[in-house]
């Protein structure tokens, strides 16, 4: 007997150890270099972006107070008046932003990316879009935002080239830390509309962007999105995925020409049930509330 | 040496591990790989193997090429209906004033398929449940659900309703629901649709020499863009798509192309907002005018 359960011990072990080397070898592989999985649609109900736990912050509406019920976006029914007087903001900066207010302020939709079909160029773009979807390829990332299908493209563990030509959407390259997807950015192109949020804050193309994206759990994706929402305001009322988490992206902007020093900013998503919706700024460019047109062209004087 | 039987609790263990390896080996040869960017340099189409093919540029360079500058779609085709074969005209009549017509792609509108395969870039992004289709004029998007049906009730979009599935080496595509505006049209020549079109595309690799002589002679007819977009030097595969179109509004027979892609160069960042000229005419098409005040 003792003999026999030896045999079949040493049996065992070694079959064990065969199957080790045969099973552990292909997990390893698929675990030597883990990356966060942000797949899926990811929404939120607010526009602007959410203010960092502390140091300098992103510029705010000046006319909407805690608990306001009017929605954000939409037509805006309140006017947008960024706070001029936040003092990270130079003085040309502020005085753009304090001209842009009183526009406002005065009934006139200011032209901005989204109501002229202008690139969403980032940061901007995280003011303004509900929602983001990432495809998470070997070499690169790829963003997909609904509002007139706005894409970025991220290079993954590549550098900037030493001579970075402006584009609309800049040049990103991230890399992973663990759980955050970090990306870096620079060169975003100066357009007829380009601004850093959606008080006019002007950028220059010293700007520079940095973002980090991780997961966090449906417990404090909840929490920060309502807190935002009682002082942001509402914009939409997307159902989101109880079986998920949140995303949550939290970047600091540096333009020297712009602000005193940088700002960092937030934006949490929950993962949405709808369907990626179809949006085309080119259908329409009227602001829908209160149905002005912005931007009409006019022929003063031939063009050839 | 160890005599050992594969005995309990060797043989499932054993067992276990196989059936790892083949399955992770058998999941990964169902889905070709079709990823990446593709480029081409020509905008027209190829024609099909067989059976009807596209509408063609009749106008011609002295040298027997067709004019790129000058789209006069052939409406003489027998498969146009009435209606296609007029609007095929009413385009070709504006070309031969020596203007440019409004088309998606220079008035910055939506492009759906099968307009949007006459692109020069593509991006193929392959998910789990969907594929992105990315396309360089205009950030063009495309989603792709894979292995579902089109829903009983389509509501029209600008891209339509995409679903896919694979069937062993070929993406098979299949759209419906592309809504109709006021720029809509299948090809470069202003071929309308109707709500009737329905697009089946299936994507494949093909070797490399394939792919470049199919370029080649493609760019032979119809000319090469401006801009290299199409990746000559890589040896890799080529990936082609064979198309069919249906809309017994438009035609009266389903009608096939080809679009042959190689490697692409480099993604082409491509505002269309910043600009309205038609990059291969260069000539403004539809100038606003303000005849009247608006408000």
């Amino acid at each position: 007997m003792h003999a026999v359960l030896g045999r079949s011990f040493r049996g065992a072990i070694l079959g064990v150890g065969l199957a080790s080397v045969l099973i552990l070898p292909a997990l390893a592989a698929q675990n030597v270099n883990p990356i966060p999985d942000f797949s899926g649609v990811w929404w939120r109900n607010a526009m602007d972006p959410e203010l960092p736990p502390s140091g300098p912050k992103p510029l705010v509406n000046l006319m909407r107070h805690d608990n306001d019920p009017h929605p954000n976006g939409g037509g805006d029914p309140l006017p947008l008046v960024g706070d001029y007087n936040n003092p990270n903001l130079k003085p040309k900066a502020a005085e753009a932003v304090k001209k842009a207010g009183e526009l406002s302020a005065s009934g006139r939709i200011n032209p901005d990316p989204s109501n002229q079909c202008a690139p969403f160029s980032p940061p901007y773009i995280f003011t303004i879009q509900l929602g983001v979807q990432m495809l998470q390829e070997k070499d690169e990332i790829v963003m997909l935002y609904p509002q007139d299908d706005q894409v970025r493209r991220v290079r993954l563990n590549a550098g900037h080239p030493k001579k970075v030509t402006p584009s609309a959407m800049g040049d990103s390259v991230g890399h992973y830390e663990g759980d955050t997807l970090v990306i870096d950015t620079v060169g975003v192109k100066l357009g007829p509309v380009t601004m850093v949020d959606r008080y006019g804050t002007p950028q220059s193309e010293a700007l520079h962007l940095t973002e980090r994206y991780r997961l966090i759990d449906a417990a404090d994706a909840k929490e920060a999105m309502e807190r935002h929402q009682r002082r942001a305001g509402p914009a939409g009322a997307a159902p989101f995925d109880p079986n998920y988490g949140g995303l949550q992206l939290q970047y600091t902007v540096e333009d020297p020409n712009v602000f005193t020093m940088p700002w960092s900013a937030q934006i949490t998503y929950r993962r949405t049930m709808l369907p990626w919706a179809e949006q085309v700024c080119a259908e329409n460019i009227v602001e829908y509330w209160p149905g002005m047109n912005i931007g009409v062209p006019k022929a003063g004087k031939p063009d050839f | 040496m160890f005599n050992v039987r594969l005995t309990w609790p060797v043989a499932p263990l054993v067992a276990a591990a196989q059936f790892l390896l083949v399955t992770a080996s058998a999941r990964d040869a169902e889905v070709p790989d079709l990823s990446g960017l593709w480029g081409r340099q020509s905008l027209d189409w190829e024609p099909p193997a067989t059976g009807p093919g596209p509408v063609v540029n009749t106008k011609l360079r002295a040298n027997g090429m067709r004019d790129s500058d000058t789209r006069v779609g052939d409406y003489n085709n027998p498969m146009l209906t009435p209606f296609a074969a007029a609007e095929v005209k009413r385009h070709g009549d504006i070309s031969l004033k020596g203007e440019t017509f409004p088309n998606p792609a220079n008035q910055c509108q939506p492009q759906a398929s099968p307009f949007l395969l006459t692109q020069l870039e593509m991006e193929l992004l392959q998910q789990k449940d969907e594929v992105v289709l990315l396309y360089m004029i205009d950030h063009q998007v495309r989603h792709v659900r894979l292995n579902q049906k089109h829903p009983a009730h389509v509501v029209p979009s600008w891209s339509g309703d995409s679903v896919g599935h694979y069937e062993g080496d070929t993406l098979v595509v299949d759209t419906i629901g592309v809504k109709v505006g006021p720029f809509s049209m299948v090809d470069q020549y202003g071929t309308p649709y109707t709500g009737a079109l329905h697009v089946v595309e299936r994507y494949r690799l093909i070797d490399g020499q394939s792919a470049r002589d199919a370029e080649q002679r493609n760019e032979k007819l119809s000319g090469s863009a401006m801009g290299r977009f199409a990746d000559f030097e890589n040896n890799g595969k080529g990936l082609q798509i064979q198309f069919t179109v249906e809309d017994s509004g438009s035609f009266k027979s389903p009608w096939s192309a080809v679009v042959t892609y190689l490697h692409g160069r480099e993604w082409l960042e491509f505002i269309c907002a910043e600009s309205p000229y038609d990059y291969v005419t260069g000539k403004n098409p539809q100038i606003p005018t303000a005849n009247k005040p608006d408000f």
